[in-house]
C-alpha cells in the first residue's frame, strides 16, 4: 500500500481525477450561472479570465460555458466511466472463460464477437434505441457494447500465453483450482493492458457519446454533456474555437488523470516487479 | 548598341500570336471565347442521372446543366422558354406547347415532339420513378406535328408548367436500353456528360453547339459534393474551388474575411414550418396552438440565431410565388399566451419537439431557444433531435406535438404543398389536419388560371393564418459564397447553382 | 494444428451466414422507411407504398431472404436504393480510397507508435516517458474532428501546403491518414510501453544481460517479440475499425471511404449497400482475426489451441 502511495504516477493521476471529480461534483457551489437558460445577448462570448462573468466565455445560446462544463462533467463522467467499467467487466470475464476453458466456448464466444464487430456502432444504437428507445441506460448499453471485444481479445491472448507457463504448470500440478489461477497467477499478468486500455477508453466513450447525441441516439439536448457540447461545437471552429476546445481540455485532463494513474498502479502491481 | 531588335523568344511569340489569330474560328470573334474550367463545392451528393428519378433540389440544379426542360424558372420566378418556345392552356385539363426549332442532342439526333411525348409517357407509365406520382394526372401526350403537342390531364393541372421546369428532356432512343443510356447519358444541356464518381464528383464539358448563344462560357465544369460545411468552405477560402452553396449565418464572417471571396444572399423561396400534431391532446386545442405562437419570439430567432439571414413570415406561401399575400407578423405576446393556457386549463403542458437530425441550419439551437421561450409561459419542451428516417416514422405515427420542417417550393408552385399537407388523404398519415373547406379551395385553385388561383390561395392561407395549425417561424435566405475569380455568378432564391452563364477570370 | 483451422474455416462459414441473417432482420425491423426515403416529404402514401413494393420489401421476410442468398450466390448484391446501381458496385468504387487511407494510417501507428513506447520504456521515469505520456494523452483525447479541422485550417487554408479535402494523389492523403492515426497511435505507444516494462523485468532478460549481450540487442530480440501479442490483438481490431469506422475523418476531408457509404446507407435506409459492406466487414474481421490468431502461434510458441 506504501508504494501505491508513494508512486508519483499514482499521486499525480489520482489528484488530477479527484479534482475533476470534486470539481464536477461541486458545480451548483463554484458556479452561479446557469447552464441551461439561454441568453440571446450574450452569444458566443470569448473566454474572459479568472474572476470575470465568464471565464469561459458562452456558447451560441449565450449560455456559460465553464457552467456547462462542470455541470455536464457530472454526466459524462458517469457515463463514460461506467460504460468502460461495463465494457471491461464483461470483457475481461469472456476472455478469461475463452482462454481458460479453450476450445468450443472459445470458438463460440470469439465467433459471436466477430459478428458484432462487423456492425457499425451506429447501426447497433440504431437498433437499440428502437427498441428501449432513447435513455441514459440505453447509451451506457451501447457504448460498453462497442468496448467489450478488445478487452476480451487482449485477455484471451494473454491468458493464452501464461496458461502454458512453467510456474503456472507447477501451481496446477500442486493442486489449485481455476479460480485460484486466476486470481492468482493470470489476472495479475493480464491487470497491465487491462488498465492501459481502460484509461484509453473513457475518451473514446465520451467521445462516441458525443457521436451518438448528436445523432439523435443519445442524449438530448439542452443537456450539457461534454459529448453534447462538442458536437455543438463543432460547427463554430472556426469563429469560436473555445465551445469545443474547453471540453476537449476537460476531457484530456481526465484521460491524462486515468493514464497516469493505469500506468502508476501498472507499475505498482506488476508482480514480477514486486521481487 | 544598335537599334532594338526582337529576341528569339520574341519573335517566336509574336508569330504565334499572329497565328493564332489568322486562324482564330469565326466564333471566338463573337464574343468571350469559352475557356477555363470551373469546381463548386455542393452540400447535397447527386443520386442519379435520370431527371425523373429524384425529387432533390441539388441534383436538379445539377442536371439542369446536362438536360434542358421545356422551361425554366428565373431568378424572380417568372416562367421562360427553355425548349418550349411557348404554353398556353387550351381548357381546364388541356395545355399546348409549341417547340423551339433546330435543337441537337449532344449525340446529334434532333430533339422534336417524340422526345417531349417519350420523356412525359415515360415518367407517367414507369411508376418505379420518384417524378412518377407527379404526372399520374396526365391523360395523354400527343404528338400535333414535330414541333407541337398537346398534354391533355384527369382533372386540372395548373401546376403542371412549373413541374415540367424540373424535368430534362430525353432522346427517344433512351428506351431502348435505360441502363446504358444513363451510363452515358445525352441530352440538349450546355454541358455534356464526362464521369460521375458515385458521391464524390461529376464532370461535364461545354457542349459547342448549344443553342443559345455565348453559352456556356467555360470549358469544362465539376461538381464536388461536400457536405461537411468546414470542409466546403476551406476548400473555398484555399482557392481549390469556385463556388459553395448552403452556407451558415455563422460561416459568413469568416468568408468574409477571407481576400478573394465574397458572400452573396437573398431571401429563399422557402419557408420553416413547425407542425402540430392535430389528433394529440396539445395540438388538437386551437388555443394551445395560439399560446405557442404567442410565446414564440420570431425576431430574436431571426436577429440573434439567423443573425439576420431570414425574414419574418407574412403568410405561408413566401413572396414570389403564386398565391403570397401580406397577413401581417404574427406577434409576440408571452403575456396573452399564459393567460389563454390558464383559460384554457392547461397549466403543465409538455410537448414533444422533433427534429430531423442535420436538416436544417441551427436548427438545434433555434430549437433550444424554443423551448426556453416556451418554458417561460410554462410549457416544458421535450427535444428530440432524431436521425431522419426515425423521426419520420414517428411523424407517421404521430408521435410528436410539434414537428421541426421546412418547405422549398420545388418546383415554383404551392399546389402540391397545400395538396399534400392540407387534404385529408395527403395528411392523414402526417398532421392528421381535415377541413373540408381548405380541401374545396386547394381543389379549386388547380385551374390554369393565375387569378382564380390567386384568389383561392389568398382565402385558404387566411384560414390557416387564423387555424395556425403549423406555426411559420421565417423565411430562409440563401447564402453562397464565391471566389472573386468567378463572374456573373446569380445567386439563387431556390437553392440552385445554375453556372451556364458564369466565367472564369 | 490442421484440424484447428479447418473448424474456424468452417466456423468462419456459419459466422458469415449469421451476420447475413441478423443485418437483414435488423434492418427490415428497426423503424425507417426505404420509400419515404427516396421520394420527397410531399409524397402521398400511395406513392410510398407502391415503391416499398416495387423494391421487394413487401414480401415475408424470409422469401426476401431467400430471394438475397440465392442473386448473392451469383455475385449479386442488389441494386442501392440510393444510386439504384448495383450494390457491390458501389462499394467496390470505394475500396481504392479506403485501403490507402487504412494502410497508411496504419502504418503511420507502427511507425510512430512503437518507437515511442519503446523510448518511453527504456527510458522509464525520464523526460521522455513523461513526453510520451502527454502525447498519448493528446493523441486518446483530441476529437478527431477537432484534429481534422485544425489541420485543414492550418496546413489547407493558410499555408496552402496541402489540399484541403478529397481524393487524388499523396499530398491529399496525408492530413486525413494523420488525423486517423492520432489516437491508435497513442494506444499503441502506451501498450508498447507497458508490454514492454513487463518483459524488461523479466527473469531471462536478466540472464541475457548478465551474458554480455548489447542492452540494444537484448531489447529488440526477446522483449518485442513478446510484447507484440497484445499489440497485435489491438492492431487486428484496428484495421477493421479504420476501415469502417474512420466516417468521422472521412467527413471532414471529403474522403471517398466506406465508412461513410456505411453510414449514409444506415441513415438512408440503403438495405443492398448495408448488407454488402456488413457482410464483407464481416469476411475481413473473420479473415483478420485467424490470422492475427495464427500469428500468435508463431510469436510466442507456447500457445496452443486445444
Amino acid at each position: 500500500m506504501r508504494r501505491v502511495a508513494r508512486h508519483p504516477m499514482i499521486v499525480v493521476g489520482g489528484l488530477i481525477l479527484a479534482a475533476v471529480i470534486v470539481a464536477s461534483a461541486a458545480a451548483p457551489w463554484l458556479t452561479r450561472a446557469d447552464p441551461l437558460r439561454p441568453s440571446f445577448a450574450q452569444r458566443l462570448r470569448p473566454p474572459q479570465g479568472f474572476g470575470a462573468v465568464h471565464p469561459l466565455g458562452t456558447d451560441n445560446l449565450g449560455r456559460d460555458i465553464l457552467a456547462r462544463v462542470l455541470h455536464g462533467g457530472r454526466l459524462s463522467l458517469v457515463l463514460a466511466a461506467t460504460a468502460v467499467a461495463l465494457a471491461a467487466g464483461v470483457g475481461v470475464a469472456v476472455g478469461l472463460s475463452a482462454g481458460l476453458i479453450g476450445g468450443r466456448l472459445d470458438d463460440f464466444v470469439m465467433r459471436l464477437a466477430d459478428v458484432q464487430l462487423a456492425f457499425p456502432v451506429i447501426m447497433l444504437a440504431i437498433a437499440i434505441v428502437a427498441v428501449i428507445g432513447t435513455s441514459a441506460a440505453a447509451l451506457v448499453g451501447v457504448l460498453a457494447l462497442s468496448g467489450w471485444v478488445l478487452y476480451a481479445r487482449t485477455v484471451r491472448a494473454a491468458v493464452l500465453t501464461i496458461r502454458e507457463t512453467d510456474y503456472v504448470e507447477a501451481a496446477r500440478t500442486l493442486g489449485a483450482g481455476n479460480l485460484r489461477l486466476i486470481g492468482r497467477h493470470i489476472l495479475p499478468n493480464t491487470l497491465a493492458p487491462i488498465l492501459v486500455l481502460g484509461s484509453s477508453q473513457f475518451a473514446t466513450m465520451v467521445l462516441l457519446e458525443s457521436g451518438l447525441s448528436f445523432l439523435g441516439l443519445g442524449l438530448q439536448p439542452p443537456q450539457p454533456s461534454w459529448g453534447l457540447m462538442l458536437a455543438e461545437g463543432r460547427d463554430y471552429l472556426s469563429n469560436a474555437w473555445w465551445l469545443a476546445t474547453v471540453p476537449g481540455i476537460a476531457i484530456s485532463l481526465v484521460v491524462l488523470g486515468a493514464n497516469l494513474l493505469g500506468d502508476g498502479l501498472r507499475d505498482v502491481l506488476d508482480p514480477r516487479l514486486r521481487q | 548598341m544598335g537599334a532594338p531588335r526582337l529576341s528569339r523568344r520574341q519573335f517566336i511569340l509574336g508569330s504565334g500570336t499572329a497565328l493564332m489569330a489568322a486562324t482564330a474560328r469565326p466564333r471566338a470573334a463573337r464574343g468571350q471565347a469559352r475557356r477555363g474550367q470551373v469546381i463548386a463545392g455542393l452540400s447535397e451528393r447527386m443520386l442519379t442521372l435520370d431527371p425523373a428519378n429524384h425529387y432533390s433540389i441539388s441534383s436538379t440544379s445539377v442536371l439542369r446543366h446536362v438536360y434542358d426542360p421545356l422551361l425554366d424558372v428565373t431568378n424572380d420566378d417568372k416562367f421562360v422558354p427553355a425548349l418550349a418556345e411557348s404554353w398556353k392552356p387550351i381548357n381546364n385539363t388541356t395545355w399546348r406547347f409549341v417547340l423551339r426549332r433546330g435543337v441537337r442532342f449532344h449525340d446529334g439526333t434532333p430533339f422534336t415532339a417524340d422526345s417531349v411525348v417519350f420523356t412525359l409517357k415515360r415518367v407517367r407509365d414507369n411508376t418505379k420513378l420518384i417524378k412518377s406520382f407527379v404526372y399520374q394526372d396526365i391523360e395523354d401526350v400527343r404528338k400535333d406535328d414535330d414541333v407541337t403537342v398537346t398534354v391533355t390531364t384527369k382533372r386540372p393541372f395548373g401546376s403542371l408548367p412549373a413541374h415540367l421546369t424540373m424535368l430534362g428532356m430525353l432522346p427517344p432512343t433512351t428506351g431502348a436500353n435505360e441502363d446504358a443510356f444513363f451510363t452515358k447519358p445525352v441530352g440538349t444541356g450546355p454541358f455534356r456528360f464526362t464521369s460521375w464518381t458515385h458521391g464524390d464528383h461529376v464532370e461535364l464539358e461545354a457542349n459547342a453547339g448549344y443553342w443559345r448563344a455565348s453559352v456556356p462560357k467555360v470549358d469544362k465544369l465539376t461538381f464536388r459534393f461536400i457536405p461537411e460545411l468546414s470542409t466546403r468552405a476551406a476548400a473555398l477560402r484555399a482557392g481549390e474551388i469556385h463556388v459553395i452553396d448552403r452556407v451558415w449565418p455563422d460561416m459568413v464572417s469568416t468568408l468574409k474575411a477571407t481576400p478573394g471571396i465574397k458572400v452573396h444572399d437573398i431571401p429563399a423561396v422557402e419557408a420553416q414550418r413547425w407542425h402540430f400534431q392535430l389528433a394529440r391532446e396539445a395540438g388538437k386545442d386551437p388555443r394551445v396552438r395560439k399560446a405557442v405562437s404567442l410565446a414564440i419570439d420570431r425576431n430574436t430567432i431571426i436577429k440573434e440565431l439567423l443573425l439576420g439571414y431570414a425574414r419574418p413570415v407574412v403568410s405561408p406561401v413566401p413572396p414570389g410565388l403564386i398565391g403570397h399575400t401580406n397577413l401581417g407578423q404574427k406577434p409576440y405576446d408571452p403575456d396573452r399566451a399564459r393567460t389563454i393556457l390558464k383559460q384554457a386549463g392547461h397549466q403543465n403542458l409538455t410537448l414533444d419537439f422533433v427534429l430531423m437530425k442535420d436538416l436544417y441550419p441551427k436548427q438545434l439551437e433555434i430549437a433550444q431557444a424554443v423551448a426556453a421561450m416556451l418554458g417561460d409561459v410554462g410549457i416544458k419542451v421535450n427535444i428530440r433531435n432524431l436521425e431522419i428516417a426515425t423521426a419520420r416514422e414517428q411523424r407517421t405515427a404521430g408521435n410528436y406535438d410539434l414537428f421541426f420542417s421546412g418547405w422549398a417550393h420545388m418546383p415554383h408552385d404551392p399546389d402540391w404543398y397545400f395538396g399534400q399537407w392540407f387534404t385529408r388523404a395527403g395528411a392523414e398519415k402526417m398532421t392528421r389536419f381535415n377541413d373540408p373547406r381548405v380541401e374545396q379551395l386547394i381543389a379549386e385553385g388547380r385551374v390554369p388560371d393565375p387569378k382564380v388561383r390567386q384568389q383561392k390561395y389568398e382565402e385558404i392561407q387566411k384560414i390557416l393564418w387564423e387555424d395556425e395549425p403549423e406555426i411559420w417561424p421565417y423565411y430562409s435566405v440563401a447564402i453562397y459564397a464565391v471566389s472573386d475569380k468567378l463572374r456573373n455568378f446569380e445567386a439563387r432564391r431556390d437553392y440552385y447553382v445554375l453556372l451556364h452563364e458564369v466565367a472564369i477570370a | 494444428m490442421r484440424a484447428y483451422l479447418l473448424r474456424r474455416l468452417w466456423q468462419s462459414a456459419v459466422t458469415l451466414v449469421g451476420v447475413s441473417v441478423l443485418v437483414f432482420v435488423i434492418l427490415r425491423v428497426i423503424p425507417g422507411d426505404p420509400a419515404k426515403m427516396l421520394l420527397p416529404e410531399g409524397a402521398p402514401q400511395a406513392a410510398v407504398e407502391a415503391l416499398n413494393r416495387h423494391l421487394g420489401l413487401r414480401e415475408p421476410l424470409w422469401i426476401q431472404y431467400a430471394l438475397f442468398v440465392r442473386s448473392v450466390v451469383r455475385g449479386d448484391f442488389g441494386q442501392s436504393f440510393q444510386y439504384r446501381a448495383p450494390a457491390l458496385r458501389i462499394v467496390i468504387e470505394r475500396v481504392p480510397a479506403t485501403i490507402q487511407l487504412a494502410l497508411t494510417a496504419m502504418a503511420l501507428t507502427v511507425l510512430a507508435g512503437v518507437p515511442l513506447g519503446i523510448l518511453a520504456a527504456v527510458r522509464q521515469r525520464t523526460g521522455w516517458d513523461y513526453a510520451g505520456t502527454v502525447i498519448a494523452v493528446l493523441g486518446q483525447s483530441l476529437p478527431n474532428f477537432w484534429l481534422g479541422i485544425m489541420l485543414v485550417l492550418l496546413f489547407g487554408v493558410t499555408l496552402r501546403w496541402l489540399p484541403t479535402s478529397g481524393f487524388g494523389g499523396w499530398p491529399s492523403l496525408v492530413l486525413p491518414s494523420v488525423t486517423l492515426a492520432a489516437f491508435p497511435t497513442a494506444l499503441v505507444a502506451r501498450l508498447t510501453r507497458s508490454s514492454l516494462l513487463e518483459i524488461l523485468g523479466q527473469e531471462y532478460i536478466r540472464t541475457g544481460r548478465a551474458k554480455g549481450l548489447g542492452e540494444p540487442r537484448v531489447v529488440l530480440r526477446h522483449a518485442l517479440r513478446n510484447a507484440m501479442i497484445p499489440l497485435l490483438t489491438v492492431l487486428g481490431l484496428q484495421i477493421g475499425t479504420l476501415l469502417g469506422g474512420a466516417v468521422i475523418t472521412e467527413s471532414i476531408f471529403a474522403w471517398p471511404g466506406m465508412g461513410k457509404l456505411v453510414v449514409d446507407a444506415i441513415f438512408f435506409r440503403d438495405f443492398p449497400v448495408v448488407q454488402t459492406i456488413l457482410i464483407l466487414s464481416a469476411t475481413l474481421f473473420v479473415v483478420i482475426n485467424l490470422l492475427v490468431d495464427l500469428l500468435y502461434t508463431i510469436l510466442d510458441p507456447r500457445i496452443r489451441y486445444g
